[in-house]
């Protein structure tokens, strides 16, 4: 039993009266990070996570007892074989997925550490780009006696384009160079060097050995000379590190909330910054603003709502907003954009074919891509951009995007939350890329009031769908028609929706 | 007012921003409702994402008729007080073919009564969408498994078809045939259930609580009897000890464990301080090896 575990089991001795907080029950945990790990198996990856689990977590005693059962390993012969606790859960076993990120999660006393697996092998870029699309920080791992390798500088490129902020280069196996001091040193200023040219936070490099344990879960003392943080430590840092409650305020709206009488709110996840009870927002596409009357939740109202927190905002006025509409700052609100640049990873199997339908996605909202042109890809090799009009799984492209109608954005670089987007197949509803905004440009006019053409069952049926049955080939065929028509009239430009219910 | 985010208020948020996510994209969600401690915390979470209104979507329980009468009766209970809109349904051809826990193996049992029957109540519904329960840190074969989960024609669950996720953009849009799970517990772990069902105050089975109950030890599990269709083997006795759930499902496929844990605060006591994880209470996946894994591919969450 771990030691945090014993002590949470004690606090619960006494039963807590009922109305207790969840401080006073202590089942809370201080805050959440999530750490992406890269690099691949012969660097050790499996073994550090594993020690990770064993000095810091609440691992289960069952699981414990199978590590020690197993006894020590082959090669060293000194020490337990800590990777059986990544390799037994999380699976380096091939399901065949095709984007196969996997998902652990452990507690310290203070902190939920969620753990995302990136697979290093060589098709590690979306893997890679997916994964760092949800990580606070990021750990690389080289080997001390090889130093850095060419791969490393390529995931702090793509750790970089994916917005993770905060990276710990892993110095692992410094019992097989004898924690010579010198040697770490060259490594660390080398890869200072590297994170440079990238905008990261911060970038630490650690000696550690997974095996051994040193300044895993806290300093060693074979390495004296190093004064900085545990890899534990460092990991934790990164949870306070991304605060978007400082930025500009936005609220993508989820879903216009009521009661069945006269309460209605705009429900949503507060993206960035925060909103009290009295400021003013307006959506930048309709150009409608108003004030906050109340921050409603099932829990009671709220005077304040922070970034993370899922609220419903109940304007002082009527406002015709829905979902897709993006609350802002009045003092700096977001882009409405028609047109955009925008850096993609290409995540589907199926090259990018222009004279395909696309879709972009965006936090809530759906609108057809009416253009979409590859102006430059990436060599991942010297990192250098040239020129391109074509792109294929694992490309990262630079790429230029027109839109059916006006979308709230942001550059991505500055709030995060509202400048990302998802390509989707407008057929088969596919997530064929995953990118961030470079720069909007701000739309004229006012496009959003552009009518919408709706197609119902009947119209098709009469007509274009004529020659089909009830059968259920018949009905998928009729499907296939009418997302179709829908497609070809979004690329037009119209703005088309087909409803066949009702 | 400054509030501090702790991580269950984080994943709390995140729960209701997937649930509001696939209302807002799915033409005709369900929530798949199993009335154990992970539904309860799934129910509570959709009620927040729609409060003040009703669910926009109804509730499903698929019965396989071995369900204790603790977690019936609470089912009922909880769909009166809450005002949700129950859909009980069972594989009435299973139960006419005699299928049983007793006497067939927990595969059959499980492929017919369950998987069968959830896949006969989705295609009666036309359900597009089901929300369940089901957590990354369940299993090794759910490490990798996406929020929005999609299923092919035939409720087939097709690896290389899942789509990747990034930031927290949820693509639901449907190709032709294809169907989506929806997983708004995926990054909740075992603890945190027990942790939000205390912070909530949340009502749940009695079963979950330490109680004198009728046991038999089978098979080295130690089940609790809740009617007369078991019939005992030379040898075997009820003894009453005093046991409590990890987890719950049809009685003679649940273990029971010894425990004195007889309210909220000591239940959640013990989970912290647990030494083995929740599965092992589970006979159904100590089947085959790769059990879960190959259910999965055939439908069953």
């Amino acid at each position: 039993m771990t030691l945090h575990s014993t002590a949470r089991a004690a606090a619960f001795a006494e039963p807590a009266p009922i109305g207790a907080r969840e401080a006073d029950l202590g089942v809370a945990l201080g805050g959440l990070v999530r750490v992406l790990t890269c690099g691949s198996v012969d660097d050790g990856k499996s073994t550090l996570i594993g020690r990770l689990l064993w000095d810091c977590s609440d691992l289960f005693e069952d699981q414990r007892a199978a590590v020690e059962k197993n006894g020590l390993t082959a090669a060293g012969g000194k020490h337990l074989d800590y990777s059986l606790l990544v390799d037994g859960l999380i699976a380096e076993r091939e399901q065949g997925i095709t984007i196969d990120i996997a998902w652990r999660y452990f507690d310290t006393a203070e902190r939920r550490f969620v753990l995302i697996d990136s697979p290093g092998h060589e098709q590690y870029t979306r893997n890679m780009a997916s994964g760092a699309s949800h990580a606070d920080v990021a750990v690389m791992l080289v080997d001390a006696r090889h130093g850095l390798k060419a791969q490393t500088r390529r995931h702090a490129a793509l750790l970089d384009l994916f917005g993770v902020r905060n990276v710990v280069l892993a110095v692992n196996k410094m019992d097989l160079v004898d924690y010579a001091r010198v040697r770490f040193a060259d490594i660390a200023s080398e890869f200072a060097k590297i994170a440079a040219g990238f905008s990261f936070r911060t970038a630490l490099a650690i000696p550690v050995s997974a095996v051994a344990g040193d300044n895993v879960a806290g300093p060693s003392l074979r390495t004296p000379w190093y004064r900085g943080p545990s890899l534990i430590e460092a990991l934790g840092a990164a949870a306070g590190a991304r605060s978007r409650a400082d930025l500009a305020f936005r609220m993508p709206v989820q879903h216009v909330a009521r009661d069945g009488q006269d309460f209605r709110g705009l429900a949503g996840t507060v993206a960035s910054g925060t909103i009290a009870v009295g400021d003013g927002f307006l959506d930048a596409v309709s150009g409608q603003a108003g004030r906050v009357a109340r921050i409603a939740t099932m829990d009671g109202d709220r005077d304040v709502a922070r970034a993370g927190d899922a609220v419903i905002i109940v304007p002082d006025r009527d406002l015709d907003l829905s979902r897709g509409a993006v609350l802002s700052a009045t003092t700096a609100p977001a882009t409405a954009s028609r047109a955009l640049e925008a850096r993609l990873v290409w995540l589907s199997e199926r090259p990018f074919d222009p004279s395909r339908g696309y879709l972009m996605r965006t936090a809530t909202d759906l609108v057809p891509v009416s253009r979409l042109d590859i102006t430059e890809r990436l060599d991942l090799a010297s990192l250098a951009s040239a020129p391109a009009t074509s792109c294929a799984t694992n490309d990262i492209v630079a790429a230029a995007l027109s839109l059916a109608r006006a979308v709230s954005l942001d550059a991505f670089a500055d709030l995060g939350g509202t400048g990302s987007l998802l390509i989707v197949d407008a057929i088969d509803g596919a997530t064929v890329a995953g990118g961030v905004v470079v720069a909007a440009h701000a739309a004229t006019g006012r496009e959003a009031d552009d009518a919408e053409v709706i197609i119902d069952a009947a119209t098709l049926a009469a007509g274009l769908c004529r020659d089909l049955g009830d059968g259920p080939d018949d009905a998928v065929e009729f499907q296939r028609r009418a997302r179709e028509v829908e497609l070809l009239l979004q690329r037009a430009g119209v703005r088309a929706r087909v409803s066949l219910t009702g | 007012m400054t509030h501090h985010q702790s991580h269950l208020d984080l994943i709390e948020a995140e729960a209701i921003h997937i649930f509001r996510e696939a209302a807002a994209q799915f033409r005709k969600p369900v929530l798949m409702y199993s009335i154990g401690k992970d539904s309860t915390v799934l129910l509570h979470l959709a009620r927040k994402a729609f409060w003040p209104g009703r669910l926009p979507f109804p509730v499903l329980h698929v019965d396989t008729t071995w369900k204790f009468r603790d977690m019936i009766a609470f089912r009922d209970r909880q769909a009166r007080e809450l005002d949700l809109d129950l859909i009980v349904h069972t594989n009435v051809d299973g139960v006419a073919r005699g299928i049983n826990p007793l006497d067939f193996t927990p595969s059959i049992y499980t492929d017919v009564m369950k998987t069968q029957a959830l896949k006969q109540a989705l295609d009666r519904h036309g359900v597009d969408a089901a929300f369940g329960g089901a957590r990354r840190d369940e299993e090794a074969s759910r490490a990798k498994e996406r929020v929005f989960s999609f299923r092919a024609a035939g409720h087939r669950w097709d690896p290389r078809r899942q789509r990747p996720e990034m930031w927290n953009l949820l693509n639901g849009r449907l190709g032709a045939g294809e169907t989506a799970r929806i997983f708004p517990l995926s990054n909740w772990t075992e603890k945190d259930v027990w942790r939000y069902i205390a912070r909530e105050r949340l009502d749940v089975v009695p079963l979950y609580f330490a109680a004198e109950r009728p046991t038999l030890v089978r098979d080295g599990q130690l089940l609790v009897v809740d009617d007369d269709r078991l019939k005992l083997r030379p040898g075997e006795t009820i003894e009453p000890r005093r046991v409590r759930f990890r987890t719950l499902g049809c009685w003679p496929l649940t273990a029971a464990v010894p425990s004195d844990a007889a309210d909220l605060p000591s239940v959640v006591a013990e989970t912290l301080a647990a030494t083995s994880s929740e599965r092992r209470g589970r006979l159904i996946d100590h089947d085959q090896a790769g059990a879960m894994e190959r259910k999965k591919q055939e439908g069953y969450f």
